[in-house]
C-alpha cells in the first residue's frame, strides 16, 4: 500500500472537502439554535433521506448504474432495525410467550429462527448494513456478470424491489405485512436512549450523514472511484486494461447499498416504525428525482437535492391547496431540471464557479484548432452511435 | 507462411462466425517477440476482427490463440489484458469525461485489484510516470483537460499513451494514424520504431506511407483469410495482393 502522506491533495479537492465540511458543520450545529423537538424530528427525517440520496449518487452518478430500486436496500436496513427494536419491547408489546404482537395475532407458535439473532442490538445494526450489501452483491453478481447495463439494469433493480416488497407484504406472520412493524422500543446504546423527538436522535443522524458523505467522497477520490467513473464512460476500454469491470460494479453497488441500509436503520429510529412503503416504487422514484435535481455527479449536490425537494414538499403539503398538486409540481421540476440542468444544481454551481475562476486562466484555443475540435466531437458521436 | 516456432503470439487456424457469416476462416498468424508486424488488407478483410480475437473481444468458433505458449482464447478480456496484451481501438476510445491525467492514471493498471486501488489517492507514486507519458505524446500541457476537448489526433495519441501506461508485452494497434495530420503521422512512426524490440506490435494500417516507414514484415488479409506475408517490396510485387485491392483504388487507398 502506497504511503498517502506524501501525496499532495489537489487544490480542487481541498476546496471540495472544505465545502463538504462546512455544510456538515452547519447541519450539526442546527440544534444549538433550534429547540423544537417536533421540527428536529422532521429535519432528522430529511437528513436520512439525504443519506439515501448520497447512496444513489454513488451508483448512478459515479458508476452510471441507475438503480430504480434504491429503496430496496433502504427498506431492508429499516426492517433489520425494526426487528431488533421490536424484540426490545418484550413483554410490553408482546404476548405471553414473548412474541411480537403481530405474531400473536397471526397465531405464530414461536419466534422464527431468523428473528432470534435480533435479540442482540449489535447483530441488528450489523445486519442493517450487511443484509442490504449482500442483497446488492447478489443482484449485482447476476446483472454485471451477465453484462446487463443501462435501461435493462434499471428495470431489473425495479423488478427486484417489487418482488422483495411483495414478499414482505405476503409474509404477514413474520413481517407484519401491510402494517409493517410498529410500536417499537427506542434505540439505545450502552444505556443512552435516543428519543426520536430530541436533539440526540438528530445528532445521531447528522453524524451518520457526515460519516457517509465523507466515506463516499473518499471512495470517489480513490483510484477505485476513478475506475468506476471510467467504467461509466467506456466500459470496454477499462476491461482491456485488465480491470475486472463486473467486480468493480458489484463493489460500488454494494457500498451504495450499505449506505442506503444505514439510512433505512436511521429512518426506523426517527419514524419509530418500519413499513413496506419504505421499499415502494414512489420512494424509489423520488430518490431519483432528488438526485437528478441536486446533481447526480456530486454527492453533496444529491444530498442537498433531497433536503430541498423533501423540505419543499413538507412545507407545501401542510397547505391544503398544494396537497394534491404536489406530484404535479415535482414532475414538472424534474422535467425542467432534465431539460435545462442535466447535471443538476451542483453542475450549474460548478459551471458558474468555473466561469468566474478561470475567466483569465483558460486561454481561448487558437483558431486553427477549433474546426479540429468540432470534428473530434462529431467523430466520437459517430463512434457512440456505432457501438 | 508457416509461423516461426518461437512465435510469442500464434493465431492457429482461427475461425470467427457472426451468426453464420464467416468473418475469419482458417487464419494463421505468428508474430515473434519484439517484432513490429503490419497487418493490411482491403475494407472488411477481417483485420479488426483478428485483433478482437486476440484480445478476447470476439470469441473463436474454431482454432486457437496462443500467447507465450499458453492458450488464451478462452480467457476473459481482463485476464488476457493481465497476461500482457494491450489494445488500441479503431475508433479512439478514451474516458471523455475524465482529465488526461486521470485517463493515464487508469492506464497504469499494473495493480488491477479493488482493495489496493481503494487506498490509492492522488496518483500515488505514479505522478512522474504519468507526466513522462503525457510529454512523450505531446500532451504535457493538457494534463488537466477533459479528454472530450482534445482534437482527434490528440485523442489518438492519448489512447496510444494509455496503452504505453499499461506497458503490455504485446500491443495491438487498430489504425492508429487515422485522422492524424502528416506531421502527426510521422511522429507516430518514430514512436513505433522506438517501441519495437521492447514490445511486440501488431499494427493495422491503411496508410502505406506509414507502413513503409515502420514495417519489417507485412501480413495481408483478404476476405477473412491470410493472403500474403513478406517485406514491403515482396507485397507490392505480389499479384494476388494487387488483385485483392483491385476496385478499391489500389494499396493505400482502401
Ligand atoms: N459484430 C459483427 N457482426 C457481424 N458482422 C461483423 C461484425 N464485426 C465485423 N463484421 C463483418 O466482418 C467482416 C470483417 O470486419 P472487420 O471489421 O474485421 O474488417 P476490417 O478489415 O477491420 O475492415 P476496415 O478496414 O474497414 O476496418 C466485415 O464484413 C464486417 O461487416
Ligand atoms: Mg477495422
Amino acid at each position: 500500500m502506497p504511503v498517502q502522506g506524501k501525496n499532495k491533495v489537489s487544490g480542487k479537492t481541498k476546496l471540495e472537502i472544505a465545502v463538504y465540511a462546512a455544510v456538515c458543520l452547519a447541519i450539526l450545529a442546527l440544534p444549538l439554535v433550534l429547540h423544537d423537538a417536533f421540527l428536529l424530528n422532521k429535519y432528522a427525517r430529511y437528513l436520512v433521506l439525504g443519506i439515501l440520496a448520497v447512496s444513489l449518487s454513488l451508483s448512478w452518478g459515479y458508476a452510471g448504474i441507475l438503480n430504480l430500486g434504491q429503496a430496496t436496500t433502504f427498506g431492508l436496513g429499516s426492517y433489520c432495525m425494526a426487528m431488533a427494536l421490536k424484540l426490545k419491547t418484550i413483554p410490553i408489546h408482546t404476548g405471553a410467550d414473548g412474541l411480537p404482537d403481530f405474531m400473536v395475532w397471526n397465531n405464530v407458535p414461536e419466534l422464527p429462527w431468523f428473528w432470534k439473532p435480533f435479540y442482540s442490538m449489535t447483530f441488528g445494526v450489523a445486519a442493517g448494513i450487511v443484509v442490504p450489501m449482500l442483497f446488492a452483491a447478489l443482484l449485482g453478481w447476476f446483472m454485471f456478470r451477465g453484462r446487463v447495463t443501462g435501461v435493462y439494469a434499471a428495470i431489473t433493480t425495479l423488478a427486484a424491489m417489487v418482488v422483495v416488497q411483495l414478499l414482505i407484504i405476503d409474509q404477514q406472520a413474520y413481517t407484519g405485512g401491510f402494517n409493517g412493524i410498529t410500536d417499537l422500543a427506542q434505540f439505545d446504546v450502552a444505556g443512552f436512549t435516543f428519543d426520536a423527538y430530541s436533539s440526540s436522535s438528530y445528532y445521531l443522524v447528522a453524524i451518520c450523514l457526515t460519516v457517509s458523505l465523507f466515506l463516499a467522497l473518499a471512495v470517489t477520490k480513490s483510484k477505485t472511484g476513478l475506475i468506476v467513473q471510467a467504467i461509466r464512460d467506456q466500459e470496454d476500454r477499462v476491461r482491456f486494461f485488465g480491470y475486472d469491470v463486473a467486480l468493480y460494479q458489484i463493489f460500488i453497488f454494494s457500498v451504495s447499498a450499505a449506505i442506503a441500509g444505514l439510512a433505512g436503520m436511521l429512518y426506523t429510529i426517527v419514524m419509530e416504525f418500519a413499513s413496506p412503503t419504505f421499499l415502494g416504487v414512489p420512494l424509489s422514484l423520488s430518490v431519483v428525482i432528488w438526485v437528478a435535481v441536486g446533481g447526480r455527479q456530486s454527492l453533496l449536490g444529491a444530498m442537498l437535492g433531497a433536503l430541498v425537494v423533501t423540505g419543499t414538499q413538507g412545507a407545501l403539503s401542510e397547505s391544503e391547496t398544494f396537497l394534491d398538486s404536489w406530484t404535479l409540481i415535482m414532475g414538472l421540476l424534474f422535467v425542467l431540471v432534465v431539460l435545462f440542468l442535466p447535471k443538476g444544481i451542483a453542475g450549474a454551481v460548478e459551471k458558474l464557479a468555473g466561469k468566474f475562476g478561470h475567466r483569465r486562466a483558460a486561454p481561448v484555443p487558437p483558431p486553427q484548432l477549433q474546426p479540429q475540435r468540432t470534428e473530434a466531437v462529431a467523430n466520437t458521436r459517430h463512434a457512440e452511435s456505432l457501438s | 507462411m508457416n509461423p516461426a516456432p518461437q512465435s510469442q503470439l500464434l493465431i492457429d487456424r482461427a475461425q470467427v462466425s457472426f451468426g453464420g457469416f464467416i468473418a475469419i476462416s482458417d487464419l494463421t498468424l505468428g508474430v515473434g517477440q519484439g517484432e513490429l508486424r503490419c497487418l493490411i488488407g482491403p475494407n472488411g478483410a477481417g483485420k479488426t476482427t483478428a485483433l478482437d480475437v486476440i484480445c478476447g473481444k470476439t470469441k473463436l468458433s474454431a482454432g486457437e490463440v496462443r500467447f507465450r505458449d499458453k492458450p488464451i482464447h478462452r480467457l476473459s478480456e481482463h485476464s488476457i489484458a493481465r497476461a500482457g496484451i494491450g489494445r488500441k481501438f479503431q475508433v479512439p476510445s478514451v474516458f471523455r469525461e475524465l482529465s488526461v491525467r486521470d485517463n493515464l492514471y487508469i492506464g497504469r493498471s499494473g495493480q488491477p485489484g479493488i482493495l489496493a486501488n481503494l487506498f490509492s489517492f492522488g496518483q500515488s507514486g505514479e505522478k512522474e510516470e504519468i507526466e513522462r507519458l503525457a510529454a512523450l505524446v505531446g500532451l504535457q500541457d493538457e494534463l488537466e483537460t477533459p479528454a472530450a476537448f482534445l482534437s482527434h489526433g490528440q485523442t489518438q495519441w492519448l489512447e496510444i499513451a494509455l496503452i504505453l501506461a499499461q506497458n503490455p508485452l504485446l500491443i495491438l494497434m487498430d489504425e492508429p494514424t487515422a485522422g492524424m495530420t502528416q506531421q502527426e503521422t510521422k511522429k507516430t512512426a518514430e514512436l513505433f520504431c522506438r517501441l519495437r524490440g521492447k514490445h511486440t506490435l501488431i499494427v493495422v494500417e491503411h496508410d502505406m506511407g506509414f507502413v513503409r516507414d515502420i514495417a519489417q514484415t507485412i501480413s495481408v488479409m483478404h476476405q477473412g483469410k491470410m493472403l500474403a506475408e513478406g517485406t514491403i517490396a515482396e507485397i507490392e510485387a505480389n499479384q494476388a495482393v494487387r488483385d485483392a485491392y483491385l476496385g478499391s483504388g489500389g494499396i493505400g487507398h482502401a
